[in-house]
């Protein structure tokens, strides 16, 4: 493979919220990762450990609290004219996890769609401009007739849709899908995951993927992080992690998955995580080590020492 | 087997700008005591529309039930007055929705969500209903529950959301539960431990449940019956081993087929269902999953396919499987599962409507 480049560089990455009394949740607590032009990388890990804010946090949604995160070598949160936002705004969309509340009830489907193309300009007449929401709209499955109805008239999928074609509509070089495709049938699902793969072939875009379906974050990444409490506790390619997962979270994380398959699930034995398992000393210092080539794991001297011997 | 609920017929329309949307357009089933039915299908094929009007929660206007009976408990909820649903709601029927942020209330605290429904349904105190809602947003995996009780829905993640209204719902002990996409927000270790939770509960207490879900692991998972619907109606039905080993229906087939699967390292495309599913303010005629359907014939252009029965708890319509119709093999991911029920009747044969 040619020398990777590197879209987006996510540096000790920390967002905290206070949650009074002093007291800070630590959503994002220090995580390092690149993300290579034209990849998907999956993101996968515990409900509530930090998924959507590492995605919110990187895309500007939220200013971090430390870290730094570099689109195309150009710091995101640093100060900039509204041009430069704007453009940057533009490079990186997002499609979000809840289609119910990111979606403007009072606007039709075409104008939410068609919000960014003006924004941008995209389209010189109000012709190609509904030429555009059209095609957009067949792209994610729906059909024209859709373009005046309102959000609440649509399924929890067929918003998603939605929101789909609304981030596609800018022409966007990178895209953070946080769960795109929990809300869809397995049959539109499958539509959804082939339709972004060929826009990624077609446009050379790169995809932060974050999801819960395992089998299908594994089909559609080419590497694949996973968080727990606010770390990055393993990073590998897709199959590599499958294979040969070395975190005891990733190990039970995968032996949870349900299969499609009713005798197997009614024997069904999960390994259960529990992070006193480690018996770490306190302050022992961990870090993100490499294990082999590519698969990087978080853990203490002594583990990285027991995961070298085991594994390499 | 003792019936708790039992859907005859119902059809719910919407009157929209566009016209009439007939989002369930005769639907039937029942639910036994202490047993779990998955209902899985298209997005916008009605699955979350049906539990809605069970729970009579669809606004109407614009909605309607236009016609059709649910009997509850032996009683006919599709009949009951809003004051009379009030009572049965959140105390014998819990529901779980499929987008948290609607049904939460924002500006309440999750605790005192929970700690309502307690008061309500269970006259508990309210020192006695704190301590219980901490104890259930432990039950549902919440980490530091004396915390979180005391915090607002935004303050929570898109999975402890989901968690909190699960927490909701069981409060009351509920004898009958809907689970709309319970634990889609969820992942697989959270989901794991929900779903012990809801099988747990279900041991203990008898409680029914109806889980929505397009994971058909968590189907194969938590399902003793299966109810596959599309374009507002059922059009499969069995129980899970029928569903996943001797699936019938055409539909079911695309549904198993485009699943990828997680042992093997193909990254062809995934074998995703062509087409757009109808619009239901102008249902096609005849079967209206032909269109997209590879395995159409003329006839379900035109009329649309009865009921067939494979077996006493098996049931499909598609004309695929009357006795004129052609042979015809499924998709390659589906024929690796198949295997032969001793349960099947010699025959097919048509349901009659009277029955
Ligand atoms: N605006 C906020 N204010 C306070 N706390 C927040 C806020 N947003 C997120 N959090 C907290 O940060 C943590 C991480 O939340 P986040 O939404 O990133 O999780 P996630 O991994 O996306 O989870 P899920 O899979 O459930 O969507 C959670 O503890 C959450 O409660
Ligand atoms: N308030 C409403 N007004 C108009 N149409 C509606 C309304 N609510 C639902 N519908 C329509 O009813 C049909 C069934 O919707 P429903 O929400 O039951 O789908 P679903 O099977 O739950 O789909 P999903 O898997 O996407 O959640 C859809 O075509 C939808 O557009
Ligand atoms: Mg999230
Ligand atoms: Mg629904």
């Amino acid at each position: 493979m040619a020398e990777k480049q590197k879209l987006i560089e996510i540096k000790n990455l920390k967002q905290y919220f206070p949650v009074g009394h002093g007291q800070v949740i630590k959503a994002v607590d220090g995580v390092t990762f690149d993300i290579y032009k034209g990849e998907t990388l999956g993101l996968v890990g515990e409900s509530g450990c930090g998924k959507s804010t590492t995605g919110r946090t990187i895309i500007g949604l939220y200013q971090a609290t430390s870290g730094e995160v570099l689109f195309n070598g150009v710091s995101v949160h640093a100060k900039k004219t509204s041009q430069e936002l704007k453009q940057l705004k533009r490079k990186m969309q997002m499609i979000f996890q809840d289609p119910y509340a990111s979606l403007n009830p009072r606007m039709t489907v075409a104008d939410i769609i068609a919000e960014g193309i003006d924004i941008h300009g995209l389209a010189k007449t109000q012709e190609e401009r509904m030429k555009r929401v059209y095609e957009l709209l067949e792209t994610v499955g729906l059909n024209r007739e859709h373009a005046n109805r309102y959000p609440h008239e649509f399924s929890g999928g067929q918003r998603q849709r939605i929101g789909i074609a609304r981030a596609l509509a800018v022409e966007p070089e990178f895209i953070i899908a946080d769960e795109p495709i929990s809300a869809l049938d397995v049959s539109i699902q499958a539509q959804v995951v082939n339709l972004m793969k060929k826009l990624q072939r077609e446009k050379g875009l790169t995809y932060l993927f974050i999801a819960h379906d395992l089998s299908m974050v594994k089909y559609i990444s080419d590497r694949i992080g996973v968080m727990y409490f606010g770390k990055m506790v393993e990073l590998a390619e897709a199959e590599e992690l499958y294979r040969n997962p070395i975190h005891p979270y990733t190990k039970a994380l995968l032996s949870a998955i349900p299969l499609p398959d009713p005798e197997t699930e009614r024997v069904r034995r999960r390994t259960v995580y529990d992070p006193s398992q480690h018996n770490y000393k306190e302050g022992e210092p961990l870090e993100f080590r490499e294990i082999t080539p590519g698969h990087f794991v978080l853990c203490s001297e002594e583990e990285y020492k027991k995961y070298k011997a085991i594994y390499s | 087997m003792e019936k708790l609920l039992e859907v005859k017929d119902l059809q719910v329309s919407f009157q929209t700008y566009g016209g009439e949307v007939q989002a369930v357009r005769g639907v039937s089933f029942h639910l036994n005591k202490g047993e779990t039915l998955a209902i899985v299908g298209e997005s916008g094929s009605g699955k979350s529309v049906t539990s809605q009007t069970i729970m009579r929660l669809i606004p109407t206007p614009p909605g309607k039930i236009k016609s059709g009976q649910i009997i509850f408990n032996g009683e006919d909820l599709a009949k009951k007055t809003d004051k009379e649903m009030e009572a049965i709601r959140g105390k014998d029927i819990g529901m779980i929705f499929q987008d948290p942020m609607t049904s939460l209330n924002p500006t309440m605290k999750v605790g005192h969500q929970i700690m309502e429904v307690l008061v309500k349904h269970l006259k508990m105190d309210k020192a006695a209903a704190k301590e219980r809602a901490i104890e259930l947003l432990r039950l549902v995996g919440i980490p530091m529950p004396e915390k979180r009780v005391n915090q607002y829905p935004h303050e929570f993640s898109g999975g402890m959301r989901q968690r909190a209204m699960i927490a909701v719902a069981l409060a009351s002990n509920p004898k009958l539960l809907i689970a709309d996409e319970p634990t889609t927000a969820l992942d697989v270790t959270i989901q794991a431990q929900i779903l012990e939770l809801m099988k747990d509960l279900q041991k203990k207490m008898g409680t029914s449940i109806i889980f929505i879900t397009h994971d058909l692991g968590v189907v194969a998972n938590v399902a003793d019956r299966v109810a596959v619907m599309y374009a507002g109606k059922i059009v499969e039905m069995g129980t899970v081993d029928e569903i996943f080993y001797d699936p019938r229906h055409p539909y079911t087939w695309g549904l198993l087929a485009s699943m990828p699967s997680l042992d093997s390292d193909d990254k062809s495309e995934l074998a995703a269902i062509p087409g757009t599913p109808p619009d239901l303010t102008n249902p096609p005629k005849g079967d209206a999953f032909a269109p997209r359907n590879p395995y159409a014939m003329k006839i379900d252009f035109e009329l649309e396919p009865p009921m067939f029965k494979i077996s006493d708890t098996h049931y499909a319509a598609t004309w695929l499987l009357h006795p004129d119709a052609p042979k015809v093999e499924p998709p390659e991911a589906v024929k690796k599962r198949l295997r032969q029920l001793s349960s099947n009747y010699p025959q097919p044969v048509i349901v009659k409507e009277s029955e």
